[in-house]
C-alpha cells in the first residue's frame, strides 16, 4: 500500500469518526486492472476501501453538484480547481465540504499502456516513477512520465488549490515552455484542413455522452442535445450532428474548463476531445489572463463586464 | 439584378439594429438583399445554439447585432 | 464563439457581430454591406450543414 492511499485512509476514517461529514467521495479499486471506481465512504470501516495510484483519474467534483451533506472529498490538482468552479457556481457551498487535496503526479494514459500489449493485462503495479504492468504473456516496466495523460503532461497546478487536509507535501509544479503547443498546431492549419482534422477527431464519436456525463461542468438538468422543443441536435449519428455536440458542450465550458481531462478519460472510443476545450482554455487564458478555478475571490471573465475587456471583434 | 446565392442570418436586436434598419427603410436607403432578419427581443436573448442552428439549417453567413 | 468556429474549420468570416444604435442607419447599411460583401467572398457554406437543399 502506498503512502497516499494510507494517509487518505486514515484522513477520511477520522473525519467520519469525528462525525465532521456525513459521506466521504473518494475512489475505491475497480473491478478489473488499471481501473478504480467512485466510491463513497459513510463509516469509518468503508473509508478502508479507499485507494490511491495512477488510476484516479475521474473528476470526483461531478457528484457533489447539488449536494445537501456535509462531504469530504478527496482531490487532486483539477478536481480542486473544478470544486472551486462548483463553489462559484453556487452548486455547493464552502462550508458543506471538507477537501482531502492531494498534489498530484500525473495520472497514466490507459489507453497508450493498453496499446503496448496484445493481450488483457492482469496486474497494475506503481511503484514511484515506474510501473510494473504484467499480462498473461509479458511483464513490462515502464516510465510513468512518459505514459502520462495528454493534460497530465500540460498541467500547471498539481497541487490542490484549496484544501482543508493535504495526504502529502506539495510536489513541484511544472514549469513548461508552451503549454498550448497542441493548440497552436490546429490553429497553423487553413480552414479546410482544420475541418478534416475534427472530421477525422470525431469519426469515431457513438455519442454515449460519457464525456459530457463525466464532465464536473456539465450538470445543467437538461442538456441541449436532450432538449426536444426546439430540438437542436438530431440525434443520430450524423457527422453534423456529432460536430454541434462536440462543439456546444466545449463552448459550455468556455472560460470554466480546468483541463481535467475527466471527457477524455471516459471516452470508449479514445477520441481526443480536449482538441475543442484546449483552445477555449488557452484563448481565456491569453484574452483575459484567467485560468479557471484558481481563486474564489474573482468571478470568471465571462460572468463580469470590464471596460477594457477586448471588443475588436465588434465591428 | 444579380442572382443572390448567399443566404446571412441576421440576428437584430429589436431596440438597436432592428431600428436603425427599420430607419433605414423609412429613409429609402439601399442596402444587399441577401439578410434574412430575425427580430430578438433583445441581444442577451441571443444564445450560441441560434448561431449553430442557423449554420445547421444551411446559413452561409451569421451577423449578430445589438 | 467566432474564435472556437474558425478553430474547428469554419472561416472567421463567416460569423459577424455588431452594435448599432436604432439611430445609425447609415451604420446599418454600411455594416450589412460589409458583411454581405465578406460573406460573398467565401462563397457558399458547406461545412456544418444539416439539411441542405
Amino acid at each position: 500500500m502506498n503512502t497516499y492511499t494510507k494517509k487518505i485512509r486514515e484522513l477520511a476514517s477520522n473525519l467520519l469518526k469525528e462525525g465532521k461529514v456525513d459521506l466521504v467521495i473518494g475512489f475505491k479499486e475497480g473491478t478489473v486492472p488499471m481501473a478504480t471506481a467512485p466510491g463513497i465512504a459513510r463509516t469509518p470501516e468503508e473509508a478502508d476501501g479507499f485507494v490511491w495510484d495512477a488510476n484516479c483519474s475521474l473528476n470526483l467534483t461531478n457528484y457533489l453538484t447539488n449536494k445537501k451533506e456535509k462531504i469530504g472529498i478527496i482531490a487532486k490538482g483539477c478536481d480542486s480547481r473544478s470544486i472551486v468552479n462548483h463553489i462559484i457556481e453556487n452548486k455547493i457551498s464552502r462550508d458543506q465540504l471538507h477537501i482531502i487535496g492531494v498534489p498530484c503526479t500525473g495520472m497514466v494514459d490507459k489507453n497508450k499502456i493498453r496499446g503496448l500489449f496484445e493481450d488483457e493485462i492482469t496486474e497494475f503495479k506503481e511503484e514511484g516513477d515506474v510501473i510494473r504492468v504484467k499480462t498473461g504473456a509479458k511483464e513490462l516496466t515502464i516510465d510513468k512520465q512518459e505514459y502520462l495523460r495528454g493534460n497530465c503532461r500540460t498541467c500547471m497546478h498539481r497541487n490542490p488549490v484549496i484544501h482543508d487536509d493535504l495526504v502529502a507535501e506539495p510536489v513541484v509544479e511544472q514549469k513548461l515552455a508552451d503549454p498550448f503547443k497542441d493548440v497552436k498546431a490546429i490553429e497553423a492549419m487553413d480552414a479546410d484542413e482544420k475541418w478534416n482534422h475534427f472530421e477525422n477527431l470525431l469519426s469515431g464519436c457513438i455519442r454515449c455522452y460519457a464525456c459530457r456525463n463525466a464532465c464536473p461542468l456539465c450538470y445543467c438538468p437538461t442538456c441541449f442535445v436532450d432538449e426536444a422543443n426546439p430540438q437542436w441536435v438530431g440525434k443520430g449519428q450524423d457527422p453534423t450532428d456529432i460536430r454541434t455536440f462536440h462543439f456546444l458542450r466545449a463552448y459550455h465550458c468556455a472560460g470554466r474548463c480546468t483541463d481535467c481531462g475527466a471527457c477524455e478519460d471516459a471516452c470508449p472510443m479514445d477520441i481526443k476531445v480536449r482538441d475543442f476545450t484546449r483552445k477555449l482554455v488557452k484563448d481565456s487564458f491569453e484574452i483575459y489572463g484567467w485560468e479557471a478555478g484558481l481563486t474564489l475571490d474573482q468571478r470568471p471573465p465571462l460572468d463580469t463586464f470590464k471596460p477594457e475587456d477586448p471588443d475588436d471583434f465588434i465591428k | 439584378m444579380t442572382e443572390q446565392k448567399t443566404k446571412i442570418v441576421a440576428f437584430l436586436c429589436n431596440w438597436c439594429s432592428y431600428g436603425a434598419a427599420d430607419l433605414a427603410g423609412v429613409s429609402r436607403m439601399q442596402y444587399p438583399a441577401d439578410v434574412r432578419v430575425i427580430r430578438i427581443p433583445c441581444s442577451g436573448r441571443m444564445s450560441p445554439k441560434f448561431i449553430l442552428s442557423a449554420f445547421r439549417e444551411g446559413a452561409d453567413g451569421v451577423w449578430v447585432s445589438g | 464563439m467566432g474564435n472556437l468556429l474558425e478553430h474547428m474549420g469554419i472561416e472567421k468570416d463567416r460569423l459577424h457581430f455588431s452594435w448599432i444604435s436604432s439611430a445609425e442607419a447609415t451604420k446599418f447599411v454600411d455594416v450589412v454591406t460589409k458583411v454581405s460583401e465578406a460573406v460573398n467572398a467565401l462563397g457558399p457554406n458547406h461545412k456544418l450543414v444539416k439539411n441542405a437543399g
